[in-house]
């Protein structure tokens, strides 16, 4: 197991040559994550790539409503010297744009297209990053955002099947869904306040 | 002495005699119904059990069949996405008549596991006509073929009659899918 | 030179799946094509944002439909990578377990897919009929015949049935002793040699390319680039099995590769079954309830090797009760949709079919 800890040692000093990463997230002996500045991106790829970690894994990016920032994931991989490193950053979320890496990996061309179909995220560099690839005449917002609903969507548009309520309760005791609805109640008020 | 056997007694009308020549062409339709191959959903997993050596379908006279045009039966396997919905439609109005859907799986029922997805319809009934559900999720393949006899069963009886339905109240079925879909045949269907 | 607008459609006889690709094709030379994804989009990752950690073991395996278990092993291998728990030894040897016996149905099943474009049906017949004996085996040994949802967050749902281990070893000597009549059948057979020898090439550069990983990556590059050997997870480092490899990578070779891992992966079985040990197979992953339990904070990305290569989750948690992002990573998605784009063109109208067999592009886990 020595080896695999030197891999990791090998790509801290490999990353710190370049830039300075705001956090270094060790996760075990095959995994790490940094989180860098969004100038900073395609100067590490490419020096990474350089150095053997040739084979893209997935891109993909994350909503924080709060913060009001999306954060844009890579994870490459290298089968020599077998270490998962996942860079990720920050970007603006009301208007989202990150330069494309097609020039450093190709294989991220339909990655980034279907980034932009779900969130909305523009990636100029890429030739046709609008045009839709899984959705076909959508008319919502882009639908992995943390503001869309899917069943109120779903509501709206597809008609759900009405069951008809003909049955009779012939023993005089309450339902048995009505004692859960009082005992929810009485469980919430004692808490003070929203369920977690 | 003249027979009975040959000569009726009585003449008949025009309309006994089509519903007699129908009833001739439903004994040989039920015994040898093709199915129009076409796996939409997850579902799917379980016909190639039902085609091939395991739980032989060609014993119940069911064969495979490659061109909507020559089949009897729409199998609908599973859940139906937006994109797969205007495609099944447009492949439904294409069949000959008469022609019989069979539903798989608790997704054309009521929505199934998919129930609250954006893209997911929740119920088939309101868009085509739907003869035999087969519930489960998903159903063993012993219940699918249970599902065939059913549909046999229902040719005899004369109780088929989806296509029909789908003649007479053809402009509230437009109306169901244009509210759900947008628009059933894609402008451009190459995406250029 | 005028171009004819085809679609070889989702209902095609041939197809793998629900997938149609759009050609532009002169003559019987395709010019342009490429594939149209989302016929069997379901809204996956938003769905799994709604429900609890616990909730999702039931959603998931339905997300790549012939081989469900790769699913629940990324998920719950993932989960652990967060949460920092130890699995018992005896549940690592059971998840190998049917993760092998997932691999060899997925196999036969894309095996028994060449017949379709090339019209040997007999072969679909038997390769189906064989998949069907494995269904029977999970049916006793979790309760469900395709989506089984036994490996779950801190082992596994139950023990093995009493006497499974003779029905497991039935079987496989069975499939063992017909292995050369599936080589007769299919890749011995001179009218399906002719179709797939020298046709659909993948050389080297085009696997880094487009990130091809898998049966496509290692018949071009040479190497055992496989994830059970260089990164090994549940207790494959304690089984002995080679990783067959080739140069040359045309559709053959390929199909070759696949059968040999077939042989491979019968006898990694049996040496789980050997060496297996005794001992309780879940540990509860928290203290109480476990519909309140929360994950620790954290980024994670956990890959699984599947039949079609490299089949990874990346999970996000803020420490709550329902995970906040979880993304999948579809074995087949750069060879399904950058390869159909760059690489068809050049080819005949009759291979596309076996394109889409051969390279192993599996229509749901494309579009979630």
């Amino acid at each position: 197991m020595t080896n695999s800890m030197s891999n990791i040692e090998f790509v801290n000093t490999l990353v710190n040559k370049h830039v300075k990463p705001l956090v270094t997230d060790i996760i075990d002996q095959f995994q790490v994550g940094y989180v860098v500045d969004q100038n900073e991106i395609h100067l590490l790829l490419s020096a990474l790539k350089n150095e053997g970690w040739i084979q893209m894994s997935y891109l993909s990016a994350v909503d924080w409503p709060e913060e009001n920032k999306f954060e844009v994931v890579y994870v490459i991989f290298n089968w020599d010297k077998p270490v998962y490193i996942q860079l990720r950053t920050k970007i603006d979320r009301t208007n989202p744009s990150m330069d494309s890496i097609i020039q450093i990996y190709p294989g991220a061309k339909y990655y980034e297209r279907e980034c932009h179909e779900f969130f909305g995220i523009a990636f100029p560099g890429n030739p046709d990053y609008e045009k839709q690839l899984i959705l076909e005449q959508w008319d919502d917002i882009p639908p992995l955002r943390k503001d869309f609903d899917p069943q109120a969507y779903s509501d709206r548009k597809f008609p759900q099947r009405t069951y008809t309520e003909d049955y009779s309760v012939t023993n005089n005791e309450p339902s048995k869904a009505e004692k859960r609805k009082l005992r929810k109640q009485r469980a919430e008020s004692l808490k003070g306040g929203k369920k977690q | 002495m003249k027979s009975t056997k040959f000569s009726p007694a009585t003449k008949l009308s025009k309309a006994e005699v089509d519903r007699k020549w129908w009833e001739i062409g439903d004994f040989f339709r039920r015994n040898s119904l093709w199915m129009l191959m076409y796996c939409t959903g997850c579902c799917a997993i379980e016909l190639p059990p039902a085609m091939t050596s395991a739980y032989d379908m060609e014993r119940l006279g069911m064969g495979p069949m490659a061109t909507p045009r020559q089949a009897d039966i729409l199998l609908v396997s599973g859940y139906l996405s937006l994109k797969t919905l205007r495609r099944l439609i447009y492949t439904y109005e294409q069949m000959s008549e008469p022609r019989y859907v069979v539903a798989l799986g608790s997704c054309p029922i009521n929505g199934g596991i998919y129930h609250d997805s954006h893209a997911v319809i929740n119920q088939l009934d309101q868009y085509i006509p739907v003869d035999v559900y087969v519930a489960g999720c998903m159903p063993n393949t012993e219940s699918v073929m249970n599902g065939f006899v059913d549909l046999m069963g229902q040719i005899k009886n004369k109780k088929a009659n989806g296509w029909k339905h789908y003649h007479e109240h053809f402009a509230w079925y437009k109306a169901n899918q244009i509210t759900s879909l947008g628009e059933v045949d894609v402008h451009d269907e190459f995406h250029e | 030179m005028k171009q004819m607008k085809l679609f070889l459609g989702p209902q095609h006889p041939g197809m793998h799946g629900n997938a149609s690709v759009h050609l532009f094709v002169d003559g019987d030379i395709i010019k342009r094509s490429y594939l149209l994804p989302g016929m069997l989009h379901r809204g996956f990752e938003k769905a799994m944002e709604r429900k609890l950690w616990v909730n999702n073991i039931s959603l998931i395996p339905r997300v790549c439909v012939p081989e469900p278990d790769i699913n629940e092993m990324a998920y719950a291998q993932g989960v652990e990578k967060l949460l920092k728990l130890e699995v018992p030894e005896r549940a690592h040897w059971i998840r190998m377990i049917m993760l092998e016996l997932a691999r060899i149905s997925a196999h036969l099943m894309s095996y028994g897919g060449l017949g379709g474009p090339t019209g040997h049906y007999t072969l679909m017949y038997h390769a189906h009929a064989d998949r069907n004996s494995i269904l029977d085996i999970f049916e006793k040994i979790s309760g469900a015949r395709v989506y089984h949802q036994y490996i779950v967050i801190g082992g596994v749902r139950q023990d093995l049935p009493k006497g499974i281990e003779k029905d497991i070893n039935a079987f496989l000597d069975d499939l063992e002793s017909r292995y050369i009549e599936y080589r007769d059948l299919g890749i011995e057979n001179p009218s399906v040699v002719a179709r797939i020898k020298d046709t659909i090439m993948l050389p080297e550069e085009v696997v880094w390319e487009l990130g091809v990983t898998g049966i496509g990556m290692r018949s071009a590059v040479g190497k055992p680039y496989d994830l059970r050997k260089v990164m090994p997870y549940a207790r494959y480092d304690q089984v002995e099995f080679e990783v067959p490899t080739s140069t040359y990578s045309d559709a053959r070779s390929r199909v070759d590769i696949k059968l040999k891992e077939l042989v491979q992966s019968i006898s990694i079985i049996r040496q789980c079954l050997k060496k297996m040990p005794e001992g309780p197979v879940r540990v509860k992953p928290s203290r109480g309830q476990s519909m309140r339990w929360t994950v620790p904070k954290g980024y994670v990305y956990s890959p699984v090797e599947s039949s079609r290569g490299e089949f990874g989750y990346y999970m996000v948690s803020d420490g709550g009760t329902n995970p906040y992002r979880i993304g999948v990573r579809g074995a087949s998605y750069p060879q399904g949709l950058l390869g159909i784009e760059k690489y068809m063109p050049g080819t005949r109208i009759d291979d596309c079919a076996l394109w889409v067999d051969t390279m192993g592009i599996c229509s749901p886990e494309i579009d979630r």
